[in-house]
């Protein structure tokens, strides 16, 4: 791989590695990396933790950029004069497949990180909708998708992190061992931190085995306090859900179960027997096809406001019915889908114009806020931005999380803007 | 010290408890005397003591947060402590500083059966939260060897772990948001905002992730809100007996290589077995070389299936004995018989020390050996007692002080968790870095490493009174000769181990 490329080169639907390299600004002879003329925005992949170190600490505000698949995550950047591109250091350094652990590069894709676990009958039991966004950048936007409820997400399954900070310190937590509390846990400072520290360039990660099989179950017609019920009967019950997903306005709850293939067919006659409503179970084709289109609702489209809220655990029918309300007032179509194991919600407002968008994402927020919860904006109508700020209420802790920027980037050039207007 | 220093520590801590006395009224217990302050002096490192200057005990959250405040005004450093029955010397007051003592801090302030939420104050056993939601069908999954006495407050600041975090994961893994009071007197939540309405996601930096794990020099916890699991349908228990480590150790892969994740898998090599048998009669073979304790549970269909494959696997691998535990009496005898081990090494030895090092799991026979190799060359005996699922190991050094043993002793201990670290793995899988192997941290970890790990303390607290002088290497503690570059193992220059 060549050292420089333009931003162009990370392509979303792509491989990385099978993208860019000749559309780049070129590299000399030896590899180097070689940048653009000072002046104006530039673009770099580097394929070396020291040439990544090199780029970082050049003058300027820095973006750091995986598949670009979450660059609209949070308030947007100001005046990044360099991005770096981790699609250059996508490799995986050290798998271990009795150990259950596997050492990668920041940049390495989750799909095609999964396929090759895949070959040794492992899995990393981690589903965000994204799956073809980069490790690294799945830790830095805490991102986490259904399974999380019986896995954890990925701030659970990273077991050591190396990071370059602002300062070009290159510093590691952890290590290559499942337990270990040695140290404080770098990696999940930067969970979360949506580019603001350090580039996260390699992790380790511990992974499971594969399981034999998947189901999903499926009841339609399945409103939201009848979703609330059935969720906690089945998080009470024995059957060991892995997931729990719940769309509006569908109105259908997704159960699926991973395990042995005669466990989870048990576990999913056993779910049939307490859910209510139109039920089926689906074929693996169909199920297939439903997380997939479920992911989709979560990724969205360029034109469409996305508002993720963290609430506490559950589907509460009143933040339910307020969306649909406010939506209703503003004209839009509200795509809800809520974990309710987890208290999480991811809304697709499309349609109308971002005067809509804003504003029922102020209205929206201040219900969930009262409540005790946090809305986030993952993606924004051109426009929004005007009208509606990207974080709302900061939490408690923001003044630690300043002092923690404060210390790691003093002169603010990681993604500055990204947590406006909290810092 | 000189008469001048201890006269100016002397005149704080005065300072400190006539502004305690002001703000917290008489409800604030104050051990000041000398006596009381010594039962204070260690945790359950006892090799270390420090007599600290002043002990308080709250009688209520609300007067933490004046503690620390009074604390910072007059620059007196000082550590929360629970039940102190941490190993590495992680509540080891600082010389003539405060110890808060969160004893009786110790309600179940709410529990919600269907969020699968509890709200506990730091003094609470990590025993009794599972005991106040037993009710509900749930139970609390971290489970220490101590989790009778020790306290929830302690389980956060070491993340610890237990025999069942193979499955289940740590103390980490299982609390969603810590109320705290900072170093800098202000008392915020870390995870979400509403400690009483805990949400799994909280937007920002994850400063609870931090702060789990950060051994008390964060801050300290005022209330946990901690996530519950719903009992398993179904536990199987066995024990495997062996005639030698490595079939136990290739057992252990083997069931790992299946795809199977167990709940538990220790292992006790014949040292430990005999001095656990003699202590509780767990029914143990006293003959075995080595035994294997593996416990798998969930969903009944699931784990019967999983079982049948587990105890074909210790057949394959020349296991001697296989006792399969009736009923949940039998399986208590067989953890309580695990669980005493460390207490029952007092009918092998006067004194030992405890390691706590972690190796891959596909190591472990080699460092079993390693550790052979070191305990022979010392002149000390080693028991052996571990988490093999997870590679956490925890040798046990046997010693006499008054055989003036305990420096070779030390060193033995030491240069075992520096193998592990040299076989690719860490110095502390669930006891923490305390004082006990801060030394040591050098070994694992690089300057940039700890200059970064400082930075994130200095974030939390700049003054550096909060827990001071843990973790991390300072001169004070290690002196000017230890530390530094890396140097190799003993056993490496031998080439009986290599790094990766």
């Amino acid at each position: 791989m060549v050292g420089a490329s333009s931003s162009s080169a990370s392509t979303p639907g792509g491989h990385p590695s099978a993208g860019g390299s000749s559309a780049s600004h070129g590299s000399s002879a030896d590899g180097a990396p070689t940048f653009e003329p000072s002046s104006g925005p530039r673009s770099i992949t580097p394929t070396t933790v020291k040439d990544l170190r090199d780029a970082v600490t050049t003058n300027g505000a820095v973006l750091i950029r995986g598949t670009g698949t979450a660059t609209t995550w949070g308030a947007p950047v100001r005046d990044a004069r360099t991005t770096v591109s981790l699609a250059g250091m996508d490799r995986v350094l050290d798998y271990r497949p009795a150990d259950m652990t596997v050492h990668v590069q920041g940049g390495i894709r989750l799909d095609a990180l999964q396929e090759e676990l895949a070959e040794h009958g492992q899995w990393l039991p981690y589903d965000p909708a994204r799956s073809e966004a980069t490790i690294g950048g799945l830790l830095a936007t805490g991102d986490a998708g259904p399974r999380r409820m019986a896995y954890g997400s990925l701030r659970e399954l990273v077991i050591g992190a190396t990071m370059v900070f602002p300062d070009g310190a290159i510093a590691k937590s952890g290590g290559h061992v499942i337990k270990n509390v040695a140290g404080y846990d770098l990696a999940k400072l930067c969970h979360g931190s949506l580019g603001t520290l350090g580039v996260v360039v390699e992790l380790v990660l511990r992974v499971h085995p594969l399981p034999q099989t998947s189901r999903t179950v499926m009841a339609r017609d399945v409103d939201t306090a009848t979703a609330q019920r059935l969720t906690w009967a089945l998080t009470k019950s024995a059957i060991e859900p892995t997931a729990v997903e719940w769309c509006e306005p569908e109105q259908v709850l997704a159960v699926r179960f991973d395990g042995t293939a005669d466990g989870a067919a048990a576990r999913a006659a056993a779910a049939r027997s307490m859910l209510t409503g139109s039920l089926a179970e689906l074929d693996e084709g169909e199920a297939h096809s439903f997380w997939e289109s479920h992911a989709a609702r979560v990724v969205a489209e360029p034109g469409d406001t996305v508002m993720r809220a963290a609430t506490r655990p559950g589907v509460d029918p009143a933040l339910v019915g307020a969306l649909s309300a406010w939506a209703d007032r503003a004209g839009v179509k509200a795509l809800l889908t809520c974990s309710p194991a987890t208290g999480a919600y991811t809304v697709r407002i499309t349609g109308s114009d971002a005067k809509a968008h804003a504003e029922v994402v102020k209205n929206w927020r201040a219900s969930v806020e009262a409540v005790g919860g946090f809305v986030m904006l993952r993606r924004r109508r051109p426009g929004v931005d005007a009208m509606v700020e990207s974080w709302g209420r900061a939490p408690g802790s923001v003044e630690v999380m300043r002092r923690v920027k404060g210390n790691f980037d003093p002169e603010n050039r990681f993604a500055p803007g990204r947590f406006a207007p909290w810092f | 010290m000189d008469a001048e220093a201890a006269t100016d520590r002397r005149r704080k801590l005065d300072a400190v408890l006539a502004d305690l006395r002001r703000e917290c009224g008489p409800t604030l217990r104050v051990l000041s005397g000398e006596a009381e302050r010594r039962a204070y002096e260690t945790d359950a490192l006892t090799a270390h003591r420090v007599l600290p200057g002043l002990v308080l005990l709250p009688a209520d959250r609300s007067q933490v947060a004046p503690i620390v405040r009074a604390c910072l005004r007059h620059g007196v450093p000082y550590v929360a402590r629970g039940a102190g029955t941490g190993l590495s010397g992680g509540a080891l007051p600082a010389e003539s500083g405060v110890v808060i003592a969160l004893a009786k801090l110790n309600r179940i302030l709410d529990v919600d059966p269907d969020r699968m939420v509890a709200v506990v104050e730091p003094g609470a056993t990590n025993l009794s939260i599972s005991a106040a939601v037993a009710g509900f069908g749930l139970y609390y999954a971290p489970d220490p060897s101590s989790q009778v006495v020790c306290t929830i407050g302690g389980n956060v600041a070491e993340n610890s772990g237990g025999a069942h975090c193979l499955k289940y994961g740590f103390t980490s893994h299982h609390v969603l948001a810590v109320e705290t009071v900072l170093p800098d007197g202000s008392t915020v939540v870390l995870g979400s905002d509403d400690i009483e309405a805990p949400c799994y996601d909280a937007p920002g930096y994850d400063l609870r992730g931090v702060f789990v794990g950060a051994e008390g020099t964060c801050g300290v916890a005022t209330r946990i809100a901690v996530r519950l699991l719903r009992k398993p349908e179904v536990v199987r228990t066995l024990v495997a007996d062996f005639p030698d480590v490595p079939s136990a150790c290739e057992t252990v892969s083997a069931v790992i290589a299946a795809g199977i994740v167990p709940a538990a898998i220790e292992m006790m090599d014949n040292l430990a077995i005999r001095a656990c048998e003699d202590a509780v009669h767990a029914g143990y073979d006293r003959e075995a070389a080595a035994s294997l304790i593996i416990e798998l549970d969930g969903p009944g269909e699931e784990c019967a299936e999983l079982f049948e494959q587990v105890s074909a696997l210790c057949s394959e691998h020349a296991c001697t004995r296989l006792r399969i535990a009736a009923d949940d009496a039998e399986r208590a005898a067989i953890w309580a018989g695990r669980k005493a081990a460390f207490a029952a090494m007092g009918r092998l030895s006067p004194e030992f020390l405890l390691q706590d090092g972690v190796v891959p799991r596909t190591r472990l026979a080699e460092a079993l050996a390693g550790i052979a190799d070191l305990s022979s060359a010392a002149g000390l005996r080693v028991a052996n007692v571990f988490h093999a699922g997870d590679g956490n190991l925890h040798p046990l050094v046997l010693y006499r002080e008054s055989d003036g043993e305990g420096p070779a002793a030390e060193a033995l201990a030491a240069a075992i968790a520096e193998l592990c670290v040299a076989l690719g793995g860490s110095l502390s899988g669930e006891h923490g870095i305390g004082v006990d192997k801060a030394c040591s941290m050098p070994k694992m970890f690089s300057p940039a490493d700890l200059t970064a790990m400082d930075r994130l303390r200095a974030a939390f607290d700049p003054s550096g009174l909060c827990n001071p002088n843990k973790v991390f290497p300072t001169p004070a503690l290690c002196g000017e000769a230890r530390g530094g570059a890396y140097q190799p193992h003993p056993l490496e220059e031998t080439g009986k181990i290599q790094r990766w």
